[in-house]
Parts: C-alpha cells; sequence; structure tokens
C-alpha cells in the first residue's frame, strides 16, 4: 500500500500549479479566495483562459476536447484550483449538458453546441426541478407539445443557478401525459432563453443574494431539432447526468481550501487573551472536522482509483454528497463562530464590485453568516441528503 | 411549585398579540427591511401604550414594577412576530442599570424609557474580544472634573436608534458612563443585523463628559454589567422560544401539506422523527427559558449566573438544531426571503450570539 502521489502524479501537479500561476488572473483569485461573488464577466473570462489552453472540459472524451486526465488527475486538478483561488467552471454546461450531448445527442448538436461549452461563451441554465417537483423530480408538469416542426413549451422550472446571466437552459419537459409511469413521459429538450415567452425571475434567498431563478415558460417555441435523443427518453438522460456528477462530489477542494481559511480567521481571533485558535474547546471542534475531512479525502481518492480499475463504485457517490455537504456545511458553520459578534451586521454584498459600504469588522466576519446561511442549500440540491440515503438503502439494504 | 402566569401576564399576552396582529405581520417586517430600518414610532407608540415598556419599571418611575417573567413573556411574542424595535437593549438592559445604578438623577430617563420616548443602548463589548462582556480596552480618564473617554464598542444592540449610550469603559476598574449619541466626539456606524434588528459600533474618541456622566462608583460596576448581561439573555431566550414556536408551526404546516412522491412528505419516517426530536428540544428549551426567567432577578449571583448561562447554551445549541433541521425539512422553499422561514432563522441566530454565545455560557458554567 502506498499513499502518497506517484511521480507521474506529482509532475502533473507541478504541471498545473505552474499553468494556474501563471494563466489565472488577479482580479479573479482576489474574488475567489476571499468567497466574493464573482462576475459574468469574471466566469466567462476565466473559463475562456482555460478553453484555450485545452482544459475547460477535462473528463470529456478526447475526441471531444477531454484531457485524458484520470480521476485522480482530475482531482489534484480540483485541489489546486481551490488552493490557488481558481474558480470551478459552472458545471451546467461541462459536468451535465456537454457528456449528454456526448453520449445521447446527434452530431448537429454536437457540432452546434460543443465549442459554445469549450469556451465558455454560451451560458447554460439547468431547468429541472419546478415547485411541485423537487424530490420527486418526475412528477413535473412542464409540457412540450409537438405542433408541426416546433415545440411549444408551457411550465415553470425553479432554483436554476445563475440563470439570470442565461442563453441557453435545458430541460426536462413533460411530452406524454398519458404515459404509464410519470418518468417515461419526459423528454430532454434545449430552449434558447431569447425566445419570446420565456422569463426569468430573480429568488432572492435567506443570506441576501441572487443566485437562483425561475424561469417561466409560456407558449415558447422551440424547433424540434432542439430535442435531444428520442422522444420521452428524457430520464434515462437526466439519470445519466446526474451520475455524472459523482467526480468532485465530495468538494474536497472547496473544503480542504475552507479549513485553511478557517485556521486563518481563528488564528486573528482573540478568546480570553489568546488567539482562538489556541482555545481548547475551539481546537477539538477543529481537529474533529479536519479529521472528518482527512477521512473523507481518502475514501474519495479509494474511490477514484477503483473507478480508474474500470470497478462499479456503487453507491459511493451518494455517500460521498452526503458526508462531503456535511462537512463542508460545518466548515462554514466554524467560520461563522469563529467570526464572533462581527458575524451579526448582515453585510450580503460586503466587497462585492460595486459595493461601496463602509465594512463592519473584517470581509471574512462580513461573509461569514451569508456563507452559513447559503450552504444550508448543499444538503438540498442536485438529490437531497434524504433521496442520497435512500439511493444507498435500496443499493445495499434492497429497500 | 407551579409553571403558571398570573391573569394579569395572560391579559397582557393577548393585548400584546392583538397589537401586533393588528399592525406586524410578515409583509409588514419584509417592508421595513427593504426600507433599511428597524424602528416604527408609530409601532413602538402603541407598543409603549400598552405599557410594556413601563412594565419592569419601579412604580416610582411611573413603572409597574414587574418582573423577569413578564419580560420573558413580552420577548416570546416579539420573537414570534420578528418585531426588530429595541426593546430588549433598552427597557430590560439599560433601564435595569440606570434603575439599579442611575440614582435620582435618571430618574426622569427611567419615566422617559417607560413612555417610549427616550431610547438608550448599551456597549459592553469591544472589536477583539468576542463575547466578554468586561472588555476594558475603552478607556475613561478624569480631566476638569469631568471624564474624557476614548474606545470602541463593537455591535451594540439598538445603538442605530437610541439617543444615549451607556458604556463600560476602564477608570480603574469596569465603570459605566452615560454618553449622548450626539456629543462631540463619537462616530456612531449603524447598520442592521441579519434579521433586521439594528445595532452599531460606537467610536469613542476624546469624548469629554461632565461628572455626572458616571453611574455609580468608578471602577465598581462589575457585577452591574453582568447582571445587565444576564437579564439580556434572559429576555432574547424567551425571544427565542417566541421564534422557535413558530417555526414549529410552520414546518409541522409543511410536512403536512407538502406531497412528493404522492404522500405529504411528513409520512416519510426519516422526517416525522427529525420533527419529534425537535420538539423534545423545543420543550426542553422552554423549560430553561422559564427557570431563566425565574432566576434572572435571583440575589444569589451565582444561582443567578448558572441558570442564566444553562438557558442561553442550551437554547442556543437548540436553535441552530432549528435552523438547520428546519430549513432542510421545508428544502429550497426554506432556503429563500421571501418565505419567512430564513428570517426566523436569522432571528435565532442573532439570539444565539447576543449577550454571550453557547461557547461562553459553557464556559462559564462549567467554571460556576
Amino acid at each position: 500500500m502506498e499513499l502518497s502521489l506517484t511521480e507521474a502524479q506529482t509532475s502533473f501537479r507541478d504541471d498545473v500549479i505552474a499553468f494556474l500561476n501563471e494563466s489565472l488572473p488577479e482580479d479573479i483569485k482576489e474574488t475567489q479566495k476571499s468567497g466574493g461573488h464573482l462576475t459574468k464577466e469574471q466566469h466567462q473570462r476565466w473559463h475562456k483562459i482555460l478553453g484555450d489552453k485545452g482544459w475547460s472540459t477535462p473528463l470529456w472524451p478526447e475526441e471531444h476536447g477531454g484531457t485524458g486526465w484520470s480521476p485522480v488527475e482530475y482531482a489534484i486538478w480540483d485541489e489546486e484550483c481551490y488552493r490557488t483561488g481558481a474558480p470551478r467552471v459552472l458545471p451546467f454546461s461541462v459536468s451535465m449538458l456537454g457528456p449528454v450531448l456526448i453520449n445521447f445527442g446527434n452530431d448537429e448538436q454536437r457540432d452546434r453546441f460543443l465549442p459554445g461549452i469549450r469556451s465558455g461563451e454560451d451560458w447554460w441554465a439547468q431547468g429541472f426541478s419546478e415547485p411541485g417537483a423537487g424530490s420527486d423530480l418526475a412528477s413535473l408538469k412542464t409540457t412540450a407539445v409537438l405542433e408541426g416542426d416546433h415545440y411549444i413549451v408551457n411550465g415553470q422550472k425553479t432554483w436554476t443557478t445563475l440563470g439570470q446571466h442565461g442563453d441557453w437552459i435545458f430541460c426536462l419537459v413533460r411530452t406524454d401525459a398519458n404515459a404509464a409511469k410519470p418518468q417515461t413521459g419526459i423528454s430532454f429538450i434545449l430552449v434558447d432563453m431569447k425566445s419570446p415567452g420565456v422569463e426569468v425571475r430573480p429568488i432572492i434567498t435567506l443570506d441576501g443574494s441572487h443566485e437562483v431563478n425561475e424561469v417561466w415558460f409560456t407558449d415558447v417555441k422551440v424547433p424540434a431539432e432542439n430535442l435531444v435523443g428520442q422522444e420521452n427518453m428524457g430520464w434515462t438522460y437526466a439519470k445519466f447526468l446526474l451520475q455524472n456528477e459523482r467526480i468532485g462530489i465530495a468538494g474536497i477542494g472547496q473544503s480542504k481550501e475552507q479549513l485553511v481559511s478557517l485556521k486563518r480567521l481563528a488564528a486573528s481571533e482573540q478568546k480570553n487573551g489568546k488567539p482562538l485558535v489556541e482555545d481548547q474547546s475551539f481546537r477539538a471542534k477543529l481537529s474533529e472536522v479536519e479529521i472528518e475531512l482527512r477521512a473523507l479525502d481518502l475514501t474519495n481518492k479509494r474511490m477514484l482509483v477503483e473507478t480508474e480499475r474500470g470497478m462499479d463504485p456503487g453507491p459511493v457517490s451518494s455517500m460521498l454528497k452526503i458526508r462531503g455537504s456535511e462537512v463542508a456545511q460545518r466548515l462554514f458553520e466554524l467560520k461563522m463562530e469563529a467570526s464572533g459578534l462581527y458575524a451579526l451586521p448582515f453585510q450580503p454584498e460586503a466587497g462585492d464590485p460595486g459595493w461601496n459600504d463602509e465594512l463592519v469588522g473584517s470581509l471574512a466576519q462580513a461573509r461569514s453568516a451569508p456563507h452559513y446561511l447559503n450552504t444550508r442549500k448543499i444538503s438540498i440540491f442536485g438529490g437531497s441528503n434524504e433521496i442520497q440515503r435512500s439511493i444507498i438503502s435500496k443499493m445495499m439494504l434492497g429497500f | 411549585m407551579n409553571f403558571d402566569y398570573t391573569e394579569e401576564q395572560k391579559m397582557l399576552v393577548q393585548s400584546l398579540e392583538r397589537t401586533l396582529a393588528k399592525s406586524y405581520d410578515f409583509e409588514t417586517y419584509r417592508a421595513q427591511l427593504a426600507e433599511k430600518a428597524s424602528h416604527d414610532p408609530a409601532l413602538w407608540a402603541s407598543l409603549a401604550e400598552l405599557g410594556i415598556m413601563a412594565m419592569p419599571l419601579p412604580e416610582a418611575a411611573g413603572g409597574f414594577d414587574g418582573n423577569h417573567t413578564d419580560i420573558a413573556l413580552i420577548s416570546t411574542e416579539l420573537g414570534r412576530r420578528l418585531v426588530p424595535e429595541p426593546y430588549v437593549s433598552n427597557v430590560v438592559v439599560a433601564a435595569y442599570i440606570l434603575g439599579a445604578v442611575g440614582g435620582d438623577a435618571h430618574g426622569e430617563n427611567l419615566a422617559a424609557i417607560g413612555t417610549g420616548e427616550k431610547r438608550f443602548a448599551t456597549g459592553f463589548y469591544e472589536p477583539g474580544e468576542r463575547h466578554n462582556p468586561l472588555a476594558l480596552n475603552t478607556k475613561a480618564e478624569q480631566s476638569d472634573g469631568g471624564w474624557v473617554l476614548n474606545g470602541h464598542k463593537a455591535v451594540v444592540l439598538g445603538a442605530d436608534t437610541a439617543g444615549d449610550f451607556i458604556v463600560s469603559a476602564d477608570a480603574g476598574g469596569p465603570s459605566l458612563f452615560v454618553v449622548p449619541a450626539e456629543a462631540d466626539g463619537v462616530t456612531v456606524r449603524k447598520y442592521q443585523l441579519l434579521d433586521g434588528r439594528g445595532a452599531a459600533d460606537i467610536v469613542l474618541n476624546n469624548v469629554a463628559l461632565g461628572p455626572d456622566a458616571l453611574l455609580g462608583d468608578a471602577g465598581a460596576a462589575e457585577e452591574v454589567i453582568l447582571e445587565a448581561v444576564d437579564r439580556g439573555a434572559a429576555a432574547l431566550v424567551a425571544d427565542s422560544v417566541g421564534a422557535i414556536e413558530e417555526v414549529i408551526e410552520m414546518t409541522k404546516d409543511y410536512l403536512r401539506t407538502r406531497t412528493q412522491f404522492g404522500r405529504p412528505i411528513g409520512s416519510f419516517q426519516v422526517l416525522a422523527h427529525r420533527m419529534v426530536d425537535l420538539l423534545i428540544e423545543y420543550e426542553q428549551a422552554k423549560s430553561m427559558s422559564m427557570e431563566a426567567s425565574v432566576e434572572a432577578t435571583n440575589e444569589d449571583v451565582n444561582a443567578r449566573k448558572k441558570a442564566i448561562s444553562a438557558a442561553k447554551a442550551k437554547v442556543g445549541a437548540v436553535s441552530r438544531t432549528f435552523g438547520k433541521d428546519s430549513i432542510q425539512m421545508h428544502g429550497g422553499i426554506g432556503m429563500t426571503d421571501e418565505y419567512a422561514l430564513g428570517a426566523y432563522v436569522k432571528r435565532l441566530l442573532v439570539n444565539e450570539m447576543l449577550f454571550g454565545d453557547t461557547d461562553y455560557h459553557l464556559d462559564r458554567y462549567s467554571s460556576l
């Protein structure tokens, strides 16, 4: 048994670090490192730099622009990005839609959409959840009715992350209301968000940020050629898409970076005349989460190595999602606790571009409670932790 | 032993409930937050009319000589309705200090708190000192028969709308001073807390005050400060109980009415049991809040401290659990600003961290 990186993996990491140091714009690094909100322009500028390097879609098949990295190499990339302060490319186009088009789309769709995904020029949003269809996604009600060479789409999607920037949205829609099972009447369709009848309405979350949106469709005409794969097969593609999230689902890179910044914060706060990081009860909490993260890191790598050897990882991705979300939430919670009273002034936009108020406390303190509140979402989205537990119990216990 | 409220107390709660039902709902709260306001003069006046400001004050100041159970009942209703008004900072903490060490000189001020005409805010905490109420980097020096103050008070509840501050400062030991908000050298950086209540950082730069600014004796304020903090903590614990009761109602309602997979989500055992665990925690928290309201004025200082720290630590931990679990059980909707749950979660967080957070009170409890 050898748990350290191989020579090849170490040299890969060195290449990654060299590239990041050379290519990451200072302003993007600063926003990311301090936990601020990136602008659309910042997201897209970094995506384009990665696209030019050929690193924006590392996990895709090489003939479509993948890098050929192994899962372990990808994990190294992920960690180094967080450590350096490089934003992660948003998952909607690269990790979700891309693989679906590659596997189930046609050549025309691949030629039309993959270049814009690689370069980041097209901003893709995800249209899955609806007000009445959250954990029970298959009960979705948005309809698409074929009339001539167009589908007419009506309905409402919700929790559309950064949909306010969206050029396109990939949606699950109901195309057969009379299907035997709800899952069998669903199709996967691509909608130009500039089409008449598409309306994006902001949802402000309790941390005061505008990240998610409602997207309304009123008689939206979508060319039939925008259907991906076969009609009524959308549920199969959606399941494939969600499974693809496995690598990186534990959020190891982000949590490691959060641990570092938590320790930095705890070193700068004083309790009873000495740094908080030396306080016995705080240290116990810190060690507990650090050990949990250490275990998670190894569990994650163990799974990645098995995947590399072609073994079916089973329900491990659900396990990683559950524990990964819990560790991340705990880290943000401890940052809020470490901030003391200065976690309390509500400054949701502190430090963002265009924010001109006078800061109360430090930036890390100001952002601590909004981050704590915002990260409640990570045990809810992408299949809540309750749903993940049901997946595990079905696979491992049979019920 | 009995856990009953008196008829007068029940009537007080009813009239407060009626007033708030009429004039303060979640939409009012949202509108107020949108305007970045933590205080509404009309609401404040109607609350004063009910007598809740005068309730804890001595009869000599026009008060009703109420006890801390009265304050707890009032605070619970304010928490239940998310009312951001500076009740606790002013009527509970500042009024206690003025009554305890203000002497005759502050009789009129006390009476003015009772009528709602004056608001005081009290600053103990300081930057870099976390939850230590005896932080004394603020210095008071004698000069020309008066005092000159220099220092910085952090996150002072209610200081955004107060006309006068009471601040602790080192004058040969912990001491308390009254500082008019308008005095030369006072800088007030106002803001709203997570839940919309108002606060401010107060910076004192060579603030010259007369001899009468000192409350009580110089260097002798430690016990008064600690009791003031404990009374504030007891009131916020009761405030949290009101907020928790509302969270319970919202979550129970959601579990019954939200359907997924063709059935109410509350029929899934994992959610039903999680809710039941919360209900158990609530009963525990409520018991501790009741004890805190009785013990807040106990002359046996150790007994008081122990009960307050127990309540603050227990209710703080329960509040955190409520915040996390109620959002999780609601799913995405619980994350939105438009839905009231998030506002309660934030109110609970603020209550948890003011007047000593959970760790502070656990430490203190174990040291007693």
